[in-house]
């Protein structure tokens, strides 16, 4: 009898055990094994965007269709996200209609692919999901690549107008740099370094700022605090545990910024898409910030441009 | 004696499959890099077996009408060709959208790239190789390659220090000429048959045998002894080079020389702080080194030992220190290689024969301005000897 008993709670215990490796952080994630079972749906469109060329072109998973970060999803004159007729087309030309659902993947642990999702959600696509652990966990599995492109028949999804509530500009940040009891949280993802001013950029990018350090008020929280070791968003919990560590809790509306806006997508999505939180991505991040003339900046390290 | 040869060789090939096997892991990197070491050590067996250096090939052509060599590097431009025009279709389906296919060695067309290339053919005959075959030349135990590769180090670095001006002189407004985009793949892939069949059929008719080439006494001998045919090479490298762009990037031999020079450089602070568009430039570009160990740099270590497990079992390793002027020509040889390649963004290997391949005009202008270089240089040096 004792037997049996002992048998059942290791049984159910084995279930659960299963049943959480199953669970994702998030309903806007999936999982590569759920992936590679779906891949065949044809309301299914899954979609790389990678930070490295020629990586999706040398083995994508199969069926996937390429967005190119740096043409594709932004305009290449003005500094601004792609424009909503553009946008249109090329979903309508990965033959993406209103009932698809659509899957995010890229390479260096989603950081384009996050913010391919932040720009979907400007435009208000629904259905989007993030591939949990990107492109290194699908390749880490030794899950199947294709080297063959994809061809769809065109779409018929219509996008509205972009919804402005997931975009800071830099009047917004500017405000909450100069209040004294800021009704935001601002969340600064880049490396402490960035973040203190002892550097101006990491070494080796070409996107510089004039003055170092961060916006005022933001806190520290590098984007890599949401990330478990295997590329995976941590659980919502320990997410919540992170940022509440920092002083964000969700009470109020946060922005989340870096230095070109694209791995803050990847903190703007853990906060609002897993979290649930009121979450604005600033794009212009610190290449905009710090070359803006006449707005506050703290500088803890005391780095000044040009040499002391 | 040939057994002993033949086994050192064997257990060559055998170290090289082995440390490609340990380096094999999970990331793509680690892939990138044990794939590389393999197909490095074989283009570098294939260059030793066929002797494929661009300069002895021009020179056997021009001094006893042996066109045997140009033939292969015809043969393998065709294969290339169709080949990559058949991965192009897999990578960028559309042509004529406007974009190019990722890594394809691509460049801007300007005066600039005319003058290097030029440069780069005055330098493989002054030092009697291009940098491919100074590489693959150290497997054979040519001393005198070395200081042509310390002066296409040093060459490199004056690229560096000359790159900015000549960058905002020609290079940047240089237009960017891929043949697909406004021909098609179709029409791409029939020009360059068109014109490289009719550039065979030239060599063919001017082709006089040599001597005696003696025959084949065993498949062993063919493979191992005797220089490769025409043909043979000419497949093989076209071959492995579109299997190579489709795994890792297109063939090329600079990028980590360059890599070494511009570290070397930046260290010691002489380059500029900025190379001014270089890294959005397809070719065989140069980066500051992060890693010990790159694909590119693999791929040479790999070219090196197996052109010396080629060349035993045929008893081409015979090292023979160079005289002093033969160094010394060989360095300043070295030198106009190495500022030529930095410049064209690429050598023979990888502006010439990559830049073929993938129907870019920047690969044929090289192609022209070199043998200009190298013909007229050769014509001149003779004349001074005699």
């Amino acid at each position: 009898m004792l037997n049996l008993k002992k048998s059942l709670l290791a049984a159910a215990g084995g279930l659960l055990l299963t049943a959480a490796s199953f669970a994702q952080a998030s309903e806007f994630l999936v999982s590569t094994e759920w992936l590679e079972k779906n891949i065949d749906r044809d309301d299914l469109r899954v979609i790389e965007v990678s930070v490295n060329p020629g990586v999706f072109e040398r083995g994508h998973i199969p069926g996937s269709v390429n967005f190119r970060w740096h043409t594709d999803l932004v305009d290449t004159v003005r500094r601004d996200i792609i424009a909503r007729e553009d946008f249109q087309t090329l979903l309508q030309d990965a033959g993406i209609s209103d009932g698809t659902e659509i899957v995010l993947y890229g390479d260096t642990n989603n950081w384009f692919a996050a913010w391919g999702a932040w720009i979907f959600d400007i435009y208000g696509v629904n259905n989007v999901r993030l591939l949990d652990g990107g492109r290194s966990k699908w390749e880490a599995e030794g899950r199947p690549l294709s080297v063959r492109p994809s061809n769809y028949t065109a779409g018929n999804i219509q996008l509205g107008e972009p919804n402005t509530a997931l975009r800071a500009f830099l009047p917004d940040v500017v405000e909450v740099a100069k209040s004294e009891n800021p009704s935001v949280d601002l969340v600064d993802i880049r490396s402490a370094a960035e973040y203190e001013g002892r550097v101006i950029a990491p070494d080796g990018v070409n996107e510089l700022a004039v003055r170092a350090g961060h916006i005022p008020s933001a806190v520290n929280v590098s984007w890599g605090e949401a990330v478990a070791e295997d590329g995976t968003f941590k659980s919502a919990d320990e997410l919540r545990e992170i940022y509440a560590a920092a002083g964000v809790d969700g009470s109020k509306p946060v922005i989340t910024y870096c230095r070109i806006g694209e791995r803050s997508s990847h903190t703007w999505f853990a906060l609002s898409k897993i979290l649930g939180y009121e979450v604005k991505n600033y794009d212009g991040s610190w290449t905009e910030y710090g070359n803006s003339v006449g707005v506050p900046v703290t500088n803890l390290a005391g780095t000044v441009w040009g040499g002391q | 004696m040939r057994i002993q040869r033949l086994s050192i060789s064997g257990a060559i090939v055998a170290s090289l499959f082995f440390a490609a096997w340990l380096m094999n892991g999970q990331t793509r990197d680690s892939q990138a890099i044990a794939f590389s070491l393999v197909a490095g050590g074989m283009f570098g067996y294939i260059l030793q077996r066929a002797r494929f250096c661009f300069f002895c090939i021009t020179r056997d052509f021009m001094d006893q009408r042996d066109a045997s060599g140009l033939l292969a590097l015809v043969i393998a431009l065709l294969v290339g060709t169709l080949g990559y025009h058949a991965v192009f279709g897999l990578f960028l389906p559309d042509a004529s959208a406007g974009r190019l296919p990722p890594d394809a060695h691509i460049g801007p067309i300007s005066w600039v790239l005319a003058l290097a290339a030029l440069v780069f053919g005055i330098g493989m005959a002054l030092s009697r190789s291009c940098i491919s075959a100074h590489l693959y030349r150290l497997g054979e135990g040519s001393i005198g390659s070395i200081p042509a590769l310390i002066g296409a180090l040093l060459g490199f670095g004056l690229g560096f220090a000359t790159w900015n001006s000549l960058y905002l002189a020609a290079i940047q407004q240089g237009p960017v000429i891929w043949l697909p985009t406004h021909l098609g793949y179709g029409g791409s892939a029939l020009l360059q048959v068109i014109v490289l069949g009719g550039i065979a059929l030239l060599l063919v008719r001017a082709h006089k045998k040599p001597a005696s080439p003696k025959p084949a006494t065993s498949a062993i001998a063919a493979l191992v002894q005797q220089r490769w045919s025409a043909p043979v090479a000419g497949l093989a490298i076209g071959f492995l080079a579109v299997v190579v762009y489709l795994r890792v990037a297109p063939l090329g031999v600079t990028a980590e020389l360059g890599s070494l020079s511009r570290t070397a450089g930046d260290q010691l602070g002489l380059l500029p702080a900025r190379l001014q568009g270089l890294d959005t430039l397809a070719g065989c570009a140069t980066v500051v080194k992060e890693t010990l160990l790159s694909p590119n740099g693999a791929f040479v270590i790999g070219m090196v030992s197996m052109a010396f497990a080629a060349a035993l079992p045929a008893g081409d390793f015979k090292p023979r220190l160079p005289s002093a002027s033969e160094a010394g020509r060989n360095l300043l040889g070295g030198v106009l290689l190495g500022w030529g390649a930095m410049t064209a963004i690429g050598c023979t290997v990888g502006t010439l024969l990559s830049g073929i391949m993938a129907a870019a005009l920047s690969g044929w202008i090289f192609a022209v301005f070199c043998l200009i270089g190298v013909i007229s240089t050769w014509k001149i040096l003779q004349r001074a000897e005699a």
